[in-house]
């Protein structure tokens, strides 16, 4: 078993690759995939072992000079041997190759890779990118070719990592380059109207069975592939529910708040929760109600991408402060639910009439709640994470 | 009847608002759609790109500019040509540059956080700046342009379904965002096959063949052409 060296991926994958096996980074177009092979070579190397990167679609400087950016030193590997290049670019572009093996011709690739993947045993083997090969090459050769450098890696012990970017192409061509690897990672975009983040989560591996969470990351430069945990905002007025929501929601949560009038507790500061919800995680950011507080919304808002507005929909009075909250935690922008809470109180509002009185648009969704009986928080949750992660 | 007017944006072309006007409309390229500007080489294609995308900076409009074909030194130069000034842009970074054609590898630093580097045969990271550089723009103002300066060169160096797929991808991410895209590409650089599938792409055709402009095809326009000079002030009509 080798490390990928990819937060949460390991633990995903059961502690890393078996030796021998191939992993798919399957991405849609705009979706940052080749940092995931450049970062497990990178760490494969680091922990003594041998790598190389076939690519076609750049010049090796330019592969070098993005591991710079990532603050990883890929020159000193090459020259110390440990890591080698298979230019399956610079020829066709017309500038001179550089790296142990060079393509000059389409017919080459095959055997060029396996003499690569011999090289490395017990190592690793970047293959960037899947695409072009399809692009160039019949949809049956290419199958053909990456069932043999898998067999080959087999043999030698090599981790082989394709690089696949999933153009519009024929779904079967698409599920049968998925079918000829041991695992295969997803990477996807969460889209908001545009893209507000990007995900991968292991769609499948030959040697477990794979838990079914999404992570959010972003690549950094240095850094590499980090890991994203989004903040999500539950707000409203004082006595709302919003530390009893915070705490269903949440696997834990901490409360920051003090006896009021001596007789029940109320937030002070913050509530903050970690959601972990059909394998979506978030931190929860609860905000206390009173005014006196309020010099502190600004600051706890920040950087959330979706917020929950707890009223109490027992007490209309309250539906002004809950704007205003809205207003101070600059909720406009982002995607909202409104948690109508206490809905078997006497005189409590349906979501439609709270949707007048509170001049809301069609579009926010309202759901009737009892937080005290653990009624609706579900259906609330499922709600906004729809709407931020999608179907 | 009630007439839909179709929004347009100012194309930036002297003359091109009067020949594409309708119903009353203001004429230019209808908002949120995409063009594909094409003709042979040195008719002007460049500077029809250039235009649109100054225009759009005078307007309060970001831009996403694609080079393909010139480096950011030489579209500033060739830009500079005609006083179309964009450094100002580029300091308060509402032109978003990925240049796909200058080497950075030997250390040159972009000169703004909005000048990015990406490489002309890896659509995939082009792809994947365009979708960052779409994300930043749209942040400030949805309404923007995009440029693509050209499509020619990415078919040279790439494969032709391929980039037919990349500049599919394209056009979506940048009218999902709310922006107006157009493509510029020399005719008769890549087979007829994929000349044709680059016209489907687009909702607008516009063809410049040195004397004449004929927009071919126009959201809610039909068939129009006007003669053309290039002066100094860039493509006239």
């Amino acid at each position: 078993m080798k490390k990928t060296h990819i937060p949460k991926l390991d633990e995903f994958l059961g502690g890393g690759i078996p030796a021998g096996s191939s992993i798919l980074f399957c991405a849609v177009p705009g979706v940052e995939c080749e940092a995931f092979g450049y970062q497990i070579l990178n760490g494969v190397i680091e922990d003594g072992y041998n790598g190389f990167i076939f690519t076609n679609v750049t010049e090796p400087h330019n592969i070098i000079y993005e591991f710079n950016r990532y603050g990883w030193d890929l020159n000193k590997y090459l020259k110390e041997g440990k890591a080698f290049f298979v230019d399956g670019s610079s020829n066709f572009i017309g500038i001179p190759p550089m790296g142990k093996y060079s393509i000059d011709e389409l017919s080459q690739i095959e055997e060029v890779v396996l003499k690569a993947i011999d090289d490395v045993s017990d190592g690793v083997g970047v293959i960037n990118n899947i695409s072009t090969l399809i692009d160039y090459l019949e949809d049956d050769k290419i199958i053909e070719i990456i069932n043999k450098w898998n067999e080959c890696a087999r043999v030698n012990n090599t981790i082989l990592v394709y690089i696949f970017t999933k153009w519009d192409y024929k779904p079967e061509l698409v599920d049968a380059v998925k079918s000829t690897v041991d695992s295969v990672v997803s990477l996807t975009s969460i889209e908001e109207r545009v893209i507000i983040g990007q995900g991968f989560m292991v769609t499948s591996a030959s040697w477990l069975h794979p838990k079914n969470s999404m992570v959010l990351y972003f690549v950094l430069q240095p850094g590499g592939v980090k890991i994203y945990i989004p903040k999500i905002l539950v707000t409203g007025p004082y006595n709302a529910g919003k530390s009893s929501f915070v705490e269903l929601i949440s696997e834990e949560s901490v409360s920051v708040d003090r006896m009021a009038l001596e007789k029940f507790p109320t937030t002070i500061a913050m509530d903050i929760g970690h959601v972990d919800h059909n394998g979506f995680v978030a931190d929860i950011f609860g905000t206390p109600g009173q005014e006196r507080f309020d010099l502190m919304l600004d600051v706890l808002a920040k950087e959330a991408v979706g917020a929950f507005i707890l009223v109490d929909s027992s007490a209309p009075q309250t539906f002004g402060r809950a704007k205003e909250m809205i207003n101070k935690t600059q909720s406009e922008a982002i995607p909202k639910i409104i948690v109508a809470n206490k809905q078997d109180l006497p005189g409590a509002m349906s979501p439609e009439k709270i949707r007048e009185a509170m001049k809301l648009d069609k579009d926010i969704p309202i759901i009737p709640t009892i937080v005290s009986e653990n009624n609706g928080v579900e259906m609330a949750l499922d709600t906004l994470l729809k709407i931020l992660y999608g179907d | 009847m009630v007439i839909k007017m179709i929004p347009c944006i100012e194309s930036g072309i002297p003359g091109f608002e009067e020949l594409t006007r309708s119903n009353g409309g203001t004429g230019g390229i209808p908002e949120n759609t995409a063009t594909l500007v094409y003709g042979p080489a040195k008719t002007g294609k460049s500077i029809f790109g250039n235009q649109f995308t100054y225009q759009g900076l005078l307007s309060g409009e970001p831009c996403l500019y694609i080079t393909t074909d010139k480096g950011l030194k030489q579209f500033e130069t060739s830009m500079n040509e005609f006083q179309w000034p964009i450094e100002r842009y580029l300091e308060d970074n509402s032109l978003y540059v990925i240049d796909t054609i200058s080497d950075v590898s030997k250390g040159k630093l972009p000169k703004s956080k909005t000048v990015v580097q990406s490489y002309i045969n890896n659509p995939t990271d082009i792809m994947v700046k365009v979708g960052s550089g779409v994300h930043y723009i749209y942040r400030n103002n949805p309404r923007f342009r995009s440029v693509i300066d050209s499509a020619t060169t990415l078919l040279a160096y790439n494969d032709n379904m391929l980039i037919i797929r990349v500049l599919k991808a394209y056009l979506m991410r940048v009218n999902e965002a709310g922006g107006t895209p157009i493509i510029l590409y020399t005719e008769n650089s890549a087979d007829r096959i994929v000349e044709t599938m680059l016209k489907s792409l687009v909702d607008n055709i516009i063809r410049l063949d040195g004397k004449e402009l004929v927009v071919e095809a126009m959201k809610g326009i039909g068939k129009r052409s006007s003669p053309y000079l290039i002066t100094d002030k860039g493509i006239e009509l």
